[in-house]
Order: structure tokens, then sequence, then C-alpha cells
């Protein structure tokens, strides 16, 4: 074996990050519709490591790892294309092999190599006792099903690593801040967005932040860690416009070379005396909600960030009585609605409840429930108590 | 005329975008817009007539190619937007460096 093609094929597959993950349901379906179209008894998404072959999934096979020795699938993956074996009494490379002389008794084997980054990672592979054979038309559906299994796992590797940065961004629990009931959550979209929110106590109160980053996957997250962590230090010592202006600067070459923008709501919460200092970077969906009925739309005159490098976002003032709530959201939860007013409208009612800011929050969730949007949703609320 | 097409209207050239201009059409456009800057003298128009749909990165798109064809002296301009890609660029503000012009006649007019 060439042991630096083997380094590169070992580097592809380890960059996946899915050997020995848990078991996963979209491997699992796959394995059971071949099973089902092929009539076999065995199937299996086989990783092929250094010295063993790892199922990622599996049917008829039990989930133990097979030292590569005596894998078939050891032979799939150092050729190019489908390894078909109709007859392994009969093949000389197999017939003495364990797996052919006992338990399982494989007779018939079927093979086709998983690529990632050009190379042979795994198979996915079908297996029985008795001798077969594929058709021509069945050898191209086993093609087309490894094809489909090669997306899912060139997919997860990218997406996992996302999810994993945008779920570090997210607070773990809200801070503790007397007069103040806060709750916040980010639903992300399987090719997660740019959604984050962030909260921190800051002079003068509670900073609360919701921002929408343009793009998707591992880019999307990857802006929004700067502009949250920039924000973030800026508004422990800065006023929220200066704080707006210094991230907007910091940021400006990374969202010009991403061809990306951020749209943002930023405000500051005095829980004393309900004043709401705030600015609109080209976010528009702030609402303050009375528990009696009425909302009051913050104005948001002010582009995304990064999209006009003259833009500033001078702060403007409100003020939440006791017992009305500040809802922010992402345009994910636009998407449910037909039109912005109608999506106040129903926030409106929803306020009339009485509800605490985590319930909120998740009625709000799901009413976004039943769309179809590619996008994350985020929905932070805080809520001024009663006095 | 076809997705992408372009045309060349006493100076300026006018593309036209997608149905969605989406994450996959994006991309796309940006490329068409960035080459157009280059090859002309930076003045781009953006159809919108047969867009119904814009996203985020569509909107990425447009304010990435207006930014290329500021920095080479010219500009874009969108036309005959219609009623969703008004709403995203009301809502984002965005309107207010993408100004919609009713028709390509009316963006190509007065540079």
């Amino acid at each position: 074996m060439d042991t630096s093609a083997e380094a590169e094929r070992l580097r592809a597959l380890r960059d996946l990050a899915v050997l020995d993950a848990p078991p996963e349901d979209r491997f699992d379906r796959v394995v059971r519709l071949a099973q089902h179209v092929f009539d076999v008894p065995m199937v299996a998404v086989n990783l092929v490591d250094e010295d063993r072959v790892v199922p990622h999934a599996q049917v008829g096979l039990g989930s133990g790892d097979i030292p590569r020795s005596v894998a078939f699938c050891s032979t799939t993956v150092q050729g190019e294309g489908q390894l078909l074996v109709a007859d392994a009494q009969v093949d000389q490379r197999f017939a003495s092999n364990p797996l052919v002389q006992q338990d399982p008794h494989i007779r018939f084997y079927a093979g086709q190599p998983l690529r990632a980054a050009g190379q042979n990672v795994g198979t996915l592979c079908l297996l029985d006792s008795r001798p077969r054979d594929l058709t021509a038309e069945q050898s191209r559906m086993l093609r087309d099903l490894a094809q489909w299994v090669e997306n899912e796992l060139t997919l997860s590797q990218e997406t996992v690593q996302a999810r994993e940065v945008q779920r570090r961004l997210l607070p773990s629990r809200a801070p503790d801040v007397p007069g103040l009931d806060l709750a916040g959550r980010c639903v992300p979209a399987r090719d997660v967005g740019g959604d984050f929110f962030d909260w921190q106590r800051v002079e003068g109160g509670l900073q609360v932040v919701v921002a929408d980053v343009m793009g998707k996957g591992m880019t999307a997250a990857i802006l929004a860690a700067g502009v949250r962590a920039v924000l973030r230090a800026g508004s422990l010592f800065h006023d929220l416009a200066t704080s707006l202006e210094r991230t907007a600067t910091s940021m400006a070459d990374d969202l010009d070379g991403a061809a990306s923008f951020v749209t943002l709501f930023a405000g500051r919460l005095d829980p004393g005396s309900g004043d709401l200092e705030y600015v609109d970077a080209g976010h528009g969906l702030a609402v303050v909600l009375s528990p009696t009925g009425g909302a009051r739309r913050l104005v948001s005159v002010g582009m995304p960030v990064g999209a006009d490098p003259g833009e500033s976002w001078p702060a403007r003032t409100e003020r939440l009585a006791p017992g009305e709530a500040l809802l922010v959201v992402s345009d994910g939860v636009l998407d449910a609605f037909e039109t912005a007013e109608e999506a106040v409208a129903e926030a409106e009612r929803l306020a009339r409840r009485g509800l605490r800011a985590d319930q909120l929050v998740e009625a709000v969730l799901e009413r976004t429930s039943h769309r179809l949007s590619p996008d994350d949703v985020t929905v932070v609320v805080v809520r001024r108590e009663q006095d | 005329m076809n997705e992408y097409e372009t045309q060349v209207h006493g100076g300026v050239t006018v593309v036209r975008a997608p149905d969605r201009l989406d994450m996959v059409a994006a991309p796309k456009l940006k490329q068409l817009v960035d080459r157009t800057v280059q090859e002309g003298d930076g003045r781009v128009v953006v159809d919108l007539g047969g867009t119904s749909f814009v996203d985020s990165s569509g909107l990425g798109a447009l304010i990435g190619g207006l930014k290329t064809a500021r920095q080479a002296g010219g500009d874009l301009r969108i036309a005959a937007a219609g009623e969703q890609v008004t709403m995203v660029l009301r809502l984002t503000n965005l309107d207010r460096i993408l100004k919609p012009h009713p028709g390509v006649e009316d963006a190509a007019r007065g540079w």
C-alpha cells in the first residue's frame, strides 16, 4: 500500500469527524432502504479507518468494528469503483476469509466506495449469505444511494462545525437582573444561518443584542462570532452608538471580503426607570408590547452593518412601562407571516395573555414551527416586571 | 430574455436577475456584475422585473455589486423590483442606497 496515499485517505476520513460518532437516523434510513430495495439481509455504511472498518450505519451485521485485514470493504476502498463478489467461496481473493468460512458466511458482496475530498473513505455495501449478482440497473442504483450517503457525510462536516460555533455564541443562561424577566432562544436552520443573540450587564443596566449575519454555514458563524466579540468588548467602555460604530469599523474588511452584512438590534435598558436606549442597523424587528394590548414598533432607519462604510446609527430612546415587554426577533420569524404588520398583530395578541418572558418566547416560536423556511429563528423577550 | 442575460443601453449594462435571487443564484449574479464592471465603465442596472423572491444572500450580492461598481467609479441601480423585493429592501433600510427605479429605462437615464 502506498503510505502517503493512505495518509491522505485517512486525513479525508478524519476531517469528516464521523468516526465513532453516535448513530444518525439519516444514515440508518439509507441502509434500511437499501436492504429493502436489493432484498439482502445485511447492509452497511462502513468507514474504513487505519486498521479497522467501522460501521456508521448497518442492518443485520452488528455494530462492532471489523479488523481491516478481513474486511471486504478494505479491498473496495483501495479500488476505483464498485467491488462485486458474486460468490466469495469461489473467488480466490476471499474464499479463505474467516467471514466467508465462518459466521456470517458471506457469499455475496457488493461495495460502492464513498468519496470525500477525492478520497475513498468508506463504502456502502450489500452482503448476503447466498450467492447472487447485481443487474446493471441495480449496480447503478447502488452508486446513486452511495452518492446520497456521500452528500450526507460531507454536509455533516461543515454543518456540525457551524452549529457548534453558533451554539457556543449563545448565552447559556439569562443574567439575573432584579426587575427584569428575560428569555431568549435561537433555533438554527438545517444549514445554519448567522443568527445570534446576546446579553450583558453594562453601565446603566442590561444590554441585549439580536443580530443576523447574511449568509449560511461556517462563514456566517465565524462572522457572527467576530461581531459578537467586538460589540461585547466595546460595550464595556462606550455608549451604544459608539460601540456599534466601532464594531462596524472593525468588521468592515471581513464583511466586505465575504460579501456579507449584518442586521442588528441592540438596546440598553435601565431596569429601575424602564428607559430603553437602542440602535437598529437594518433589523427593524423590535417591538414593545403592552400587557393590555397595543404595540409600538421601534424605529429603524439605519442600514445593516457592512452595507455602507459611511453609515452611523444614532441611538434612540423608548420607555418600558411596568409589565411591558420588548420583543426582538430575526427575519426567520417574519417568514411565518404574510406581512410584518400581521406578525406584530399576532405578538400583540400573545402579549395580552400575561405570559412570562420564557412562555412568550416559546409561544412565538410555536407560531413559526409550521413554516418551511431555511432560515434560523431567534426570539428574545425582556419584560419589565410589574411594580 | 434569459436569466442573467446582459444588454447594453447607451453605455449602461443591464443585468437581468433570475426569478429567485437566493443563496444559489446570488454568487452567479455577483460574478456577473463584477465582470460587467471590469469590462464596462461601472454603470450597471440590475433588472429585477423577473424576480419574485430575494433573500439575504441575494441582498448581499446586490450590495456587494454596488460596492464593486462604486469602487470602479460607477454605480449600481435596481429596476422594476416587485413587492417582496421592495419590502425586504425597506425593512433593512437598504432602499436608501439601492433606490428602486420603476423600470430599466428610468434607471438607465441620467447618470
